[in-house]
């Protein structure tokens, strides 16, 4: 038999497939655009937060893949949208619930680069380094992670071979592989029930100190392909980044904007006094980081950055999410001390904003608040008793909590990675514009993994009794929500918030709910201040002599990884009118919402595997939301 | 439809291409002369230097002088005797690194030609029919409740104003729960409400308020006002979800497939220790 005969047949088949489909296409056209309008009409104010991940790494970011990630931007997308896939390591993962939306953010710089050493045939591979990374990745996981930290520390200190560095090469490996991932971004955006951004990372980092970025487009794949993802080889500067960002405005028509994140690793450069280059900030400067990141990401898998107890010293909260984090940048080449501290976190950058504000009259760091996982394992999980791990060497085992860390080298330990955290966007449809419109206005708030509602509106005539009936939207046609400004009042009087924050509804009950004010004197000098506002069991818990709250207590069982909901509240609303009110000071307002104790992931950890932790170990937390602020301008 | 957009549309499917490049293929095996496994001659040959040279200068951005071309015709044939040495005594067969490799390369083979392939409607209506239970668009339901937080103290004289008459909007804690929920699906129900409360005003009666019902946040008092059943969409609602699950589909059977016509070459015997 020749091979002619046996294709006939085939050939035939292919001729019938191909005429199939044609008839009513103009029909099918026709219905599907009426099916998208539907799901993309927005409602006339958003009605429920749509839950997301803004910062997730698949088998394309070279760090992830030296750390085992094998695993791509679909698998991504169809785990965030609730199905189960296997992970890399072959464990079955899925989410308890899908989320609403994902940006697949792989790093800019050599995106795709040592999966393309790994599949490439060795005798093409003429850099010793590069020949060595290929031979250390396919022995395995071992070497798999030798390279990958080799990989971290050729990049902070720009010592990786000429090939990698090469921005020519590299912007050619990325355009092929960019191009390849948003086809399927593409199809996997579902207007209406999931919603896939184009992304990428921006992984800025001189001398090992994060000032990491996540890049997010508002639109589809005809702009995204009109680009690539801007690599910090070619920028070294974040102005760069911005040129690059107006660049692509001006290109496509379309609109894009950054989050900063992993400010508590920046060792005080994040959110500094000055420009980049140390000049005094300008109100040129101020307006243009304020217009290009709207947002940043305060909580993920590598610690917390809303505040810290050196400069929170009043705040029996702030130490959460520090073990570990809090000893150097993100390469651990450089300690951190006591002086960064003011440029590494976010409750001290609204604080400078103002003061940087009343210096040249614009203000930098006015930005909503999101949570996002930084998973490198192409799974967003954030829950703590579904956790895979910063990157696929820390997925589930018995030996993770005490493994050294990737990030480590001097006391980094797999047990001070958090479960992640998620965005939550008060988004008025579930599409691409909707989404990026509500983190443009700061419309957002931040969760460290639970997902409560929280709602803010702040005005000058709410009362308790608006309470009683449809005080959502007494609060967008009578105030501002989160992220807004409120502007001076037309007579005299303190400002007041409706605060709501609902539980999870299959998590934990509330502690108590805060209000977080930062304000500039007549001096210029910045203050904070945290007042509790509402809380669980109000009848038999009041506040000390000292003026704090008592503990909630705590139901935790950590030998069975439970907790009960005897304790706590499932909602804490109130109206909340600022008792220190001076009408000249400009001043913010955020909220924060804290869960009764539960188990972190490390006890799931301990009582699923037998896990055998130190002392030292954190096996419980109370994790929590933080929503945008609320600016109040007298001037405005 | 004529025959010449048939043929147009024809070249430009991707099986036909493929059942070309395996025509093309077993032609050039077929025509070869046979490779002796175990031959001492290594033959370089022009289109390979050429190859070796090109690859050299996108390295230096300049072409190799006679001496450097020497060099990797002398590094090629040491790369060469070292293979055919190594495979004669079996370490290809022994060394990890060499069977990943080989078995990722095998494996890319198999899926690449699957991956661009574009599925016609006929295909999508005929997976969809298959796998209906999956698309099913979950019952819906429309309800108003009436929140009373996490105790249920305030039932009764919550109940007796509902009877009344009274708006329920107004009634029981206000918080960022909608009072009236429009056509919900049993999905976005327990998005809200927490697991398990979907299921249970399934079971109310129509148009009556239900005695005290507990969800993940609490109590609620419930008037379910109508039910929409479950029904089968039409593949335009559902298209890229049908879609994205027949490409996966197809590259999985692509492999499987791949794997299993090499498998039934074998015979595969197991002794497991005692």
């Amino acid at each position: 038999m020749t091979a002619k005969y046996t294709a006939l047949p085939l050939l035939a088949l292919v001729l019938a497939l191909a005429g199939c489909g044609q008839k009513s296409a103009k029909d099918e056209a026709k219905a599907e655009a009426e099916v998208t309008a539907k799901a993309e009409a927005e409602s006339p104010y958003p009605l429920k937060p749509l839950w997301g991940d803004t910062h997730l790494h698949t088998a394309n970011s070279s760090d992830a893949f030296a750390f085992g990630a094998r695993i791509g931007p679909e698998e991504a997308l169809r785990f965030a949208r609730g199905e189960a896939v296997t992970s890399s390591t072959g464990i079955k993962a899925q989410l308890e619930r899908p989320l609403d939306f994902l940006v697949v953010s792989d790093h800019s710089d050599g995106l795709g680069a040592l999966k393309a050493i790994y599949d490439a045939p060795r005798l093409l591979l003429r850099d010793p380094t590069l020949r060595r990374w290929h031979d250390m990745m396919h022995e395995g996981p071992e070497g798999t992670q030798k390279a990958a930290g080799e990989l971290i520390t050729g990049f902070s200190e720009k010592t990786l071979p000429k090939d990698m560095m090469d921005p020519k090469k590299s912007e050619e490996r990325t355009a092929s592989i960019w191009h390849d991932q948003n086809k399927i971004v593409e199809r996997y955006n579902e207007p209406g029930k999931f919603t896939a951004m184009f992304g990428f990372e921006y992984t800025l980092m001189p001398n090992g100190n994060n000032l990491h970025r996540i890049v997010i487009m508002r639109d589809g794949k005809e702009q995204a392909d009109q680009v690539t993802p801007f690599s910090s080889l070619v920028g070294t500067t974040v102005d760069q980044l911005w040129d690059y960002m107006d660049a692509y405005e001006k290109t496509t028509g379309g609109q894009i904007l950054a989050i900063p994140h992993n400010s508590n690793l920046s060792n005080g450069l994040m959110f500094q006094m000055t420009e980049t280059d140390g000049k005094p900030m300008t109100a040129a400067y101020a307006a243009r980081r304020a217009a290009h990141e709207p947002v940043v990401e305060i909580t993920q898998i590598k610690g917390d950055s809303e505040t810290h107890p050196f400069l929170s010293p009043n705040d029996e909260f702030a130490g959460f999410g520090k073990a570990g984090w809090v000893l150097g940048n993100l390469s651990m080449t450089a300690l951190t001390t006591n002086d960064m501290l003011v440029g590494n976190y976010v409750r001290e950058a609204l604080k400078r904003g103002l003061e940087i504000e009343a210096k040249t009259g614009v203000n930098p760091y006015k930005f909503g608040l999101i949570g996002s996982t930084d998973s490198h394992t192409a799974l967003s999980t954030a829950d703590e008793n579904n956790f895979f791990g910063k990157h696929s060497g820390v997925e589930p085992s018995a030996i993770r909590a005490m493994h050294p860390q990737s990030l480590g080298r001097d006391g980094r330990v797999g047990w001070q990675y958090m479960a992640g955290g998620y965005a939550a966007v008060w988004a008025k449809a579930n599409t691409r514009a909707a989404i990026f419109d509500a983190l443009k206005r700061r419309e957002v708030y931040g969760s460290t993994g639970p997902r409560m509602t929280v709602r803010l509106f702040g005005g000058w005539d709410f009362t308790p009794d608006d309470l009683k009936s449809d005080w959502v939207k007494a609060g967008y046609t009578r105030g501002v929500p989160m992220g807004g400004d409120l502007k001076a009042a037309s007579k005299p009087g303190a400002p007041s918030f409706i605060v709501s924050a609902l539980k999870d509804p299959i998590g934990a009950n509330l502690d108590r709910a805060q209000i977080v004010k930062g304000w500039i004197d007549a001096a210029g000098k910045t203050h904070e201040q945290i007042y509790d506002i509402a809380w669980s069991t109000p009848a038999t818990r009041q506040p000390l002599a000292n003026g704090k709250l008592p503990p909630v207590g705590d139901t935790v069982d950590l030998k069975t990884a439970t907790y009960t909901n005897s304790i706590g509240a499932p909602e804490l609303q109130t109206v909340w009118t600022d008792p220190a009110f001076d009408p000249k000071q400009k001043a913010f307002y955020y909220v924060r919402v804290i869960e009764i104790p539960t188990p972190r992931w490390v006890d799931y950890d301990v009582v699923r595997y037998k896990a055998k932790v130190g002392p030292e170990v954190e096996l419980k937390a109370q994790e929590r939301a933080y929503s945008a602020p609320i600016w109040y301008d007298p001037k405005a | 439809m004529n025959w010449r957009t048939g043929v147009a549309q024809a070249l430009r499917e991707p099986l036909l291409h493929f059942a070309l490049i395996g025509l093309a293929l077993f032609g050039l095996y077929s025509l070869r002369a046979p490779v002796d496994q175990d031959s001492r001659i290594i033959t370089i040959t022009a289109p390979q230097v050429a190859a070796m040279a090109a690859e050299w200068s996108t390295g230096w951005n300049r072409a190799p002088t006679p001496v450097e071309i020497d060099g990797l015709i002398r590094d090629y044939v040491k790369d060469e005797v070292y293979t055919r040495e190594a495979k004669r005594l079996g370490l290809d067969r022994d060394d990890l690194v060499v069977r990943r490799r080989m078995r990722s390369r095998m494996e890319f083979l198999a899926t690449a030609a699957a991956e661009d392939r574009t599925p016609t409607t006929a295909e999508l209506q005929s997976w969809l029919a298959s796998h209906a239970a999956d698309y099913a668009q979950g019952a819906a339901q429309s309800f108003d409740q009436v929140y009373l937080g996490g105790s249920q103290a305030d039932a009764a004289a919550i109940a007796a104003k509902l009877a009344a008459g009274a708006d329920p909007a107004s009634l029981g804690v206000h918080t960022s729960l909608p009072t009236h929920v429009e056509k919900a699906d049993d999905l976005a129900i327990e998005d809200s409400f927490g697991t398990g409360f979907a299921p249970a005003i399934a079971a109310l009666p129509l148009n009556h308020w239900s005695p005290p019902i507990e969800s993940g946040l609490g109590w609620h008092l419930v008037r379910v006002s109508s039910r929409i059943p479950a029904h089968a969409p039409a593949l335009v609602s559902v298209r890229r979800a049908v879609d994205n699950d027949w490409r996966a589909a197809y590259r999985r059977t692509a492999e499987t497939q791949a794997y299993q016509a090499l498998l039934d070459g074998y015979t595969i015997r197991i002794q497991k220790p005692e």
